[in-house]
């Protein structure tokens, strides 16, 4: 009996010593979890992007001109983009409420056919509240490169734009360069032909052939209504007047309208030589 | 004439006796009140552990007062050391507490709500002060009582125990296992993180096998509020766990202790004649009296375990994944422990058959066990085949637990698990739990991982070519791994890990590949 009241008055010295060690550690250890959980949100929202932002937004969210601006830039965090929409409250609260609610008109001023889809399941899109917040953590974690790296997103071709003539004489193409543009930001043309199928997909499938082979049949056909004689015709007519012929299935005007401005002969002779890597 | 006079009968007894006789007379008046029956001259010999005068005034207190009203005033000296009982029966209880108390605490800080449970987890884990100790406390404290009350119900059985006259309190221990076990399981679902979410489906998924086919239905709907899990299934669920069990726990907790103290706690097998139950028939040389031994030692057990579990609780870390999504199944997903021999069970075959039928038969027998197994004799060489039987059924247990596991019969490519041995997706793993800053930018074949520039890097490559090698596929060749780093934001990095291979007869290359972010602060290995 001795040892149990003894024992038992060292347990409850021990317990109230082990309180008082939790207790002295516990802010450092709530602050610390708060550390962690907002760096794996980051974690979770570099995912998130990639699924569901990236296809319009572009790699690295450095934007894909005609289709989604920027977000990777410096005008979102130095509080020009916020000036210049009106928005007065912080960036936070600007990223959370676009991703959730999207945006009903494109922003002014570019040519942004597509408007932003609503992400928040409280406006019938995918995302729950937490993945709205991570998606926001990992957009606010671009601050320190963006504003290093300075400037806006530049729609300027490197040399005179190729215009809208679709009789235009095209230099050879490469059709590597032609890949590298496509699935860059200035192109920008995979996040709808390739990596989701917002426009007509250019890879061949067992449904239907791939845009080289369809470039050349879709003259031909009788709802054709554009202006094009010959497979690059078609090609250079669907890259510099999107809605002379829109393919059946799809909306038009969702192409941006200004690849004729933004883009050299060279540039679309080297999209039209990837192209035709795809039969 | 006053309306009101004050009188304080303490005034009249200083002004008669004097001050300190006044108040020494009324410590002793309250202590006796408080203690129900014992003054302080009596607590004090106790404590000295002097012989009792007679008549006994420390059976006062079980005589006079609630809480005691239901311990025995004293215990047959032979089931009062560690065998028969190893305190198992007490110790459930004392976890029961454990979990109501810390319970409560928790309930504080939780809504029953899909779009709220969550992101409470992390407020209980981020800016409730205890808030982690408390949660851990619980669920360490839950998974103990589980595990306590399974080996109470096994030490009873080794015993016999069960036996005439005790039938009934067997019965209703059968019933507070199930209760244990749905309340252990039905907390799993509160965090509602994808651990919860998928042990619980997993587990539910059995009802909705109930023939006809109306009655699964309903009965799943029931569980679920739902098709599926969400708002109303986790309401549901909430509600079992914090009213109707703890509320049946209590119920049945009283009838079992009423049952147990009615007919003593059983001797030693071997202490008895056979056939014969002497429990209550205590010779007054063998008493062991409640005052002051046992309530000194049970109090001490209740500090000195309140100490082990909480030291315990600041090295084991109730688990919290990422955020429940009904879309996403994590590989490796499984019931919780103490229901791996049901999700085995449902792999030998028909779900009707094993999920239901079986695991039925099995319960409604342990119910009836003593009403059918009438054997007269406690003696364990008596009892060959029941102690056989019982033994095979431990081992059934075992075998099957081991079969509900991801290592028995789970259908998943072989590419794909030896990615989950990097990167798996039930808790963190080498690579996430890896040192952030070793991981340089770079492209790495695992099987030079001798050449990887860090120490980290060679020690993560090692783990994956050792998985890479073990991998057999029918038809493919030329197994590889291949791990890409990337530098993808301000401290953060991408880390691809990918396996290669040939096809035998077409020749074509295949490949799978599992992607993940890490981030320099990310820090999983805290627990959460």
């Amino acid at each position: 009996m001795r040892w149990h009241i003894a024992l038992g008055t060292l347990s409850v010295l021990v317990l109230v010593a082990v309180f008082g060690y939790v207790a002295i550690g516990e802010q450092q250890r709530m602050e610390a979890f708060t550390e962690a959980y907002d760096a794996r949100q980051i974690e979770t929202g570099a995912t998130l992007f990639e699924t569901h932002c990236r296809t319009c937004h572009g790699p690295q969210g450095k934007g894909i001109v005609g289709v989604a601006p920027a977000i990777n830039a410096a005008d979102l965090f130095n509080g020009d983009r916020l000036a210049a929409v009106g928005f007065s409250g912080t960036l936070t609260d600007y990223l959370e409420g676009v991703i959730s609610a999207g945006r009903p008109v494109p922003s002014a001023g570019t040519n942004y056919p597509q408007r932003m889809p609503t992400w928040s399941q409280e406006y019938g899109g995918p995302l729950r509240k937490d993945q709205i917040d991570a998606l926001v953590g990992f957009i606010e974690n671009w601050e320190d490169r963006a504003l290093a790296a300075g400037g806006g997103e530049t729609g300027a071709p490197s040399g005179e734009p190729i215009g809208t003539d679709i009789a235009v004489s095209l230099p050879e193409g490469n059709p590597e360069r032609g890949q590298d543009l496509a699935q860059g930001a200035q192109g920008g043309c995979s996040a709808c032909h390739e990596l989701a199928a917002v426009g007509p997909p250019w890879a061949g499938s067992s449904e239907m052939p791939g845009i080289a082979t369809r470039a050349g049949d879709r003259i031909n056909e009788a709802d054709y209504k554009g202006n094009a004689t010959t497979a690059q015709q078609y090609l250079i007519e669907s890259i510099v007047q999107p809605n002379a012929f829109v393919v059946p299935g799809y909306e038009s005007g969702i192409m941006p309208q200004d690849y004729a401005q933004r883009l050299t002969p060279q540039q679309v002779a080297d999209l039209i030589a990837y192209m035709e890597t795809m039969p | 004439m006053p309306i009101f006079r004050l009188h304080l009968p303490i005034l009249d007894e200083i002004k008669e006796k004097g001050l300190r006789p006044a108040l020494r007379d009324k410590t002793d008046d309250v202590v006796t009140r408080i203690t129900a029956g014992l003054s302080i001259q009596d607590v004090r010999s106790m404590l000295r552990d002097d012989p009792p005068g007679r008549p006994n005034p420390r059976l006062k207190p079980h005589s006079e007062g609630f809480w005691l009203h239901m311990k025995p005033t004293y215990y047959h000296s032979l089931v009062d050391g560690v065998y028969p009982t190893f305190r198992l029966g007490w110790l459930s209880t004392f976890f029961f507490v454990v979990e109501i108390v810390t319970g409560v605490l928790l309930m504080v800080y939780y809504t029953p709500s899909p779009t709220a449970a969550y992101t409470n987890m992390l407020n209980i884990l981020s800016n409730v002060p205890f808030g982690r100790l408390i949660r851990d406390v619980h669920r360490l404290g839950a998974e103990l009582m589980v595990a306590i009350v399974m080996l109470h119900a096994l030490r009873t059985f080794l015993t016999g125990s069960y036996k005439k006259p005790r039938q009934f309190t067997w019965a209703t221990g059968i019933i507070l296992l199930l209760v244990t076990w749905l309340l252990s399981f039905s907390g799993y679902l509160l965090p509602w993180d994808q651990l919860s979410l998928w042990a619980v489906t997993i587990g539910v998924s059995m009802v909705e096998a109930i023939p006809p086919e109306v009655v699964g239905r309903t009965v799943n709907l029931l569980f679920r509020g739902a098709p599926e899990f969400g708002a109303n299934g986790l309401l549901r669920w909430y509600l079992l766990h914090v009213v109707a069990l703890p509320l049946a726990g209590i119920v049945f907790v009283g009838v079992h202790y009423y049952k147990v103290v009615l007919h003593g706690h059983s001797l030693p097998p071997e202490a008895e004649e056979i056939g014969e139950d002497t429990a209550r028939r205590v010779p007054t040389d063998s008493r062991s009296y409640f005052f002051p031994h046992v309530a000194t030692r049970e109090l001490f057990y209740v500090v000195a375990l309140t100490a082990i579990i909480v030291i315990g609780a600041l090295f084991y870390h109730a688990p919290l994944e990422s955020h429940a999504d009904p879309l996403v199944t994590p590989l490796h997903s499984t019931a919780p422990w103490y229901f791996l021999w049901l999700q085995g069970m449902l792999k030998l075959g028909d779900k009707v058959i094993f999920g239901l039928i079986v695991p039925g038969v099995l319960i409604g027998g342990l119910l009836v066990l003593p009403y059918i197994e009438v054997g007269p004799s406690r003696r364990y060489g008596h009892r060959r085949i029941g102690l056989t039987a019982g033994m095979g059924l431990v081992l059934t247990f075992a075998v099957l637990s081991y079969m509900g596991s991801p290592w028995y019969a789970v259908q998943t490519s072989p590419e794909q698990e030896a990615v989950a041995e990097l990167l798996p997706q039930t808790h963190p793993g080498p690579l996430r739990l890896s040192n952030w800053e070793g991981l340089d930018v770079g492209t790495y074949e695992a099987s030079s991982y001798a050449q990887a520039p860090s120490e980290t890097l060679r020690s993560i490559l090692a783990e994956f070519e050792h998985s890479v090698e073990s991998i057999r596929v029918e038809g493919r060749s030329d197994f590889e791994g291949v791990m890409v780093v990337e530098d993808w934001q301000t401290n953060l990095k991408k880390v691809t890990v990918r396996i290669l291979w040939t096809d035998d007869v077409s020749g074509d290359p295949g490949e799978y590949s599992q992607t993940v972010y890490l981030h320099k602060d990310s820090n999983y290995g805290q627990g959460e």
